[in-house]
């Protein structure tokens, strides 16, 4: 096996282009033309974004709809989907499309926000750097993966799942180097529901998981 | 006197002091010239007291530069200020020239740092025009805001707006704080020293000490606000939430603020709360002076609940002091208290007198919810809003300014 490469990542956010939506259809509209690294912010990006940890859910567009337009139906609608279960990310605004356009059909008026309260568009950069760390031993990587930052986790473990081989994790891509002798750690990781984690869980999980390969349940 | 990079290791974590180490080595030796209008006082300065040595600490060649300017500058500035954030002003062309004026002198003064620097921060409006000035620079120029410009008076926003649009970038707490402008927008929240004597940890006999000092009894519940003595801090609206929580439990406030003797509105407000505190001895209102940092520590650890029962906020530094001393925060549903307080999480958002005094009964009534919600606003003040999150944040911005690319992903 090649030697893993421990990398880190941080997120550097900005604001998008796009004016701030102040009601629903704004938001359609919105979501409808921005950029496809803004939906990807708003759904992949925020268990690193310094927000509170435990939202009710995972993707900004719910967490809006819910605590400003009140609209509770939607927001179940919104949270629920995983972006990591779409081909791409126009898959994925088409069915968010397909759900505000639903709801904006059932609702006799278009629901607005308060002044203040206006869903602001950002996106983000992934700066990514070689922390020089390496892996040799799959036993090391649970180690290492307690004394990664969250960057780190996030970088291998999700961001991931966008680069070749796309839908995989680099721990898993790695240790799939292994063989047979490994086998059980990638199914291990492959049993994680990722997305709906902050990353303390995520982390916690991950360690659960290798625990369990190398131990057994 | 900020501490070495290496004595927050404790607090964060080596991963983190490790990965600012990484930063660094990337940027070692950088030109960074950060320019404000104060070395003393405010919350710009005391972010740049520990910002520059830290990244000296890691091996950038950082610098301070303060801006001069006579009494009239400075009540135009402040009056730029007030109209940023939606304050109807009245600036004449005479008013503007003379801000120019004394840019122009300053740039004089500051033109061999800033001419060279790799990277030059501006603080706020009041230095906004060197860039202006200084043609011939050779690196990139950030505008940082550390104020809240979403609903400004427009004819100040307008004249601003042609002096900050032509940076590279500017900087807001958050996107709610941020207008549009020809470059890149990048979003950075404030953060907290944990080793400042605002912060750090007290002994047993330090606490004792200011509790006797102001005659607080141990045995019952303590409320503290920690603000100005503003109306948007609406500390009689706190007062109101303590007579409706007084009436069922033995509680004591204390509303601490800054000496209001210039400022005109303060007093006024101060002659508020005093008339609705009305001579209760379980209501302490403090008049402390500016450099109190280790009262403010101890009455916040101190307290049981802490309150920032804002009707308008910027971020709210002080909500973020108050969960890091483990502390729930009930605070009002504004600006960056939004971000900081989760509700039944780190604390409650109220609206009014009487959702503050619901939830303070709440936390009263449920002790074991206090220390609950203590331990994870510590946590998420620990993971999201320290110095050296900050640190990372602006150090990232610059390897990215510096690189050009608009790649989603940056390999550096």
């Amino acid at each position: 096996m090649t030697p893993f490469e421990i990398k880190d990542c941080i997120l550097l956010v900005r604001m998008s282009n796009l004016l701030p939506a102040v009601n629903l259809r704004e938001l359609r509209d919105r979501l409808a033309v921005c950029d496809e690294n803004v939906l990807y912010h708003h759904f992949c990006e925020t268990p690193l974004r310094a927000i509170f940890d435990a939202p009710d859910y995972r993707n900004d567009f719910a967490v809006w709809v819910y605590q400003y337009l009140g609209d509770r139906a939607l927001a179940e609608r919104l949270g629920i989907l995983d972006p990591y279960d779409f081909a791409s990310f126009e898959e994925l605004r088409s069915v968010v499309l397909d759900i505000l356009d639903e709801r904006l059909s059932e609702l006799p008026m278009v629901p607005w926000a308060r002044p203040g309260d206006e869903f602001c568009f950002k996106q983000a950069t992934t700066v990514v750097f070689d922390t020089g760390e390496r892996i040799a031993d799959p036993r090391e990587l649970a180690p290492a993966i307690r004394a990664m930052t969250n960057g780190s986790v996030y970088y291998h473990f999700l961001e991931a799942r966008r680069r070749p081989p796309v839908g995989t994790d680099d721990f898993s891509a790695w240790l799939s180097q292994g063989g047979e002798t490994c086998g059980g750690y990638v199914k291990a990781l492959g049993t994680i529901d990722y997305y709906f984690h902050s990353m303390v869980h995520l982390r916690a999980d991950i360690l659960h998981a290798l625990a369990e390969a190398e131990n057994g349940p | 006197m900020t501490a070495p990079l290496a004595a927050y290791e404790g607090i964060v974590g080596a991963a983190v002091v490790t990965q600012l180490r990484m930063l660094g080595e990337k940027l070692a030796g950088l030109r960074i010239v950060h320019v404000n209008s104060t070395r003393e006082g405010g919350g710009v300065a005391e972010i740049l007291e520990w910002m520059t040595p830290l990244m000296r600490d890691l091996g950038l060649d950082a610098r301070w530069e303060v801006i001069h300017g006579d009494a009239r500058f400075f009540e135009i500035t402040k009056a730029i200020h007030n109209g940023l954030q939606g304050k109807p002003v009245n600036l004449s062309a005479r008013d503007w020239r003379i801000h120019k004026d004394v840019n122009e002198q300053n740039m004089e003064r500051l033109r061999p740092a800033l001419v060279d620097a790799d990277i030059v921060v501006i603080h706020d409006p009041q230095p906004a025009a060197l860039l202006g000035l200084c043609p011939e620079r050779k690196g990139k120029w950030i505008w940082r805001a550390h104020i809240d410009i979403s609903r400004p008076f427009r004819p100040v926003w307008k004249f601003l707006r042609g002096l900050v649009g032509k940076y590279d970038a500017s900087v807001f707490h958050m996107a709610e704080f941020a207008q549009p402008l020809p470059h890149p927008r990048f979003l950075i929240p404030p953060s907290i020293d944990p080793l400042s004597e605002k912060n750090r940890d007290l002994s047993p006999e330090e606490l004792e000490s200011v509790r006797g000092e102001f005659g607080l009894d141990p045995s019952r519940p303590l409320l503290v606000q920690v603000s100005r003595f503003d109306r948007f801090k609406d500390p009689v609206g706190v007062v109101e939430a303590y007579r409706l929580v007084r009436k069922v439990a033995p509680v004591q406030l204390v509303l601490a603020g800054g000496r209001a003797t210039d400022d005109p509105e303060g007093k006024a407000v101060l002659d508020d709360v005093m008339e609705a505190v009305d001579g209760d001895p379980d209501v302490h209102v403090l008049l402390l002076p500016p450099d109190s940092h280790k009262t403010v520590n101890a009455l916040q650890r101190l307290a049981d609940i802490i309150l920032q029962k804002s009707t308008r906020e910027g971020f709210g530094l002080t909500v973020t002091e108050g969960l890091w001393k483990g502390k729930p925060v009930i605070g009002g549903d504004v600006g960056g208290i939004r971000l900081q307080v989760a509700n039944r999480h780190t604390g409650f958002l109220v609206n009014t007198p009487e959702g503050a005094a619901h939830r303070i009964r709440y936390l009263l009534h449920h002790r074991d919810r206090i220390r609950q919600m203590g331990e994870t606003g510590r946590e998420f003040v620990r993971e999201n809003f320290l110095l050296t999150r900050h640190l990372r944040d602006g150090l990232t911005m610059i390897l990215a300014l510096r690189s050009g690319s608009n790649a989603r992903t940056l390999y550096v």
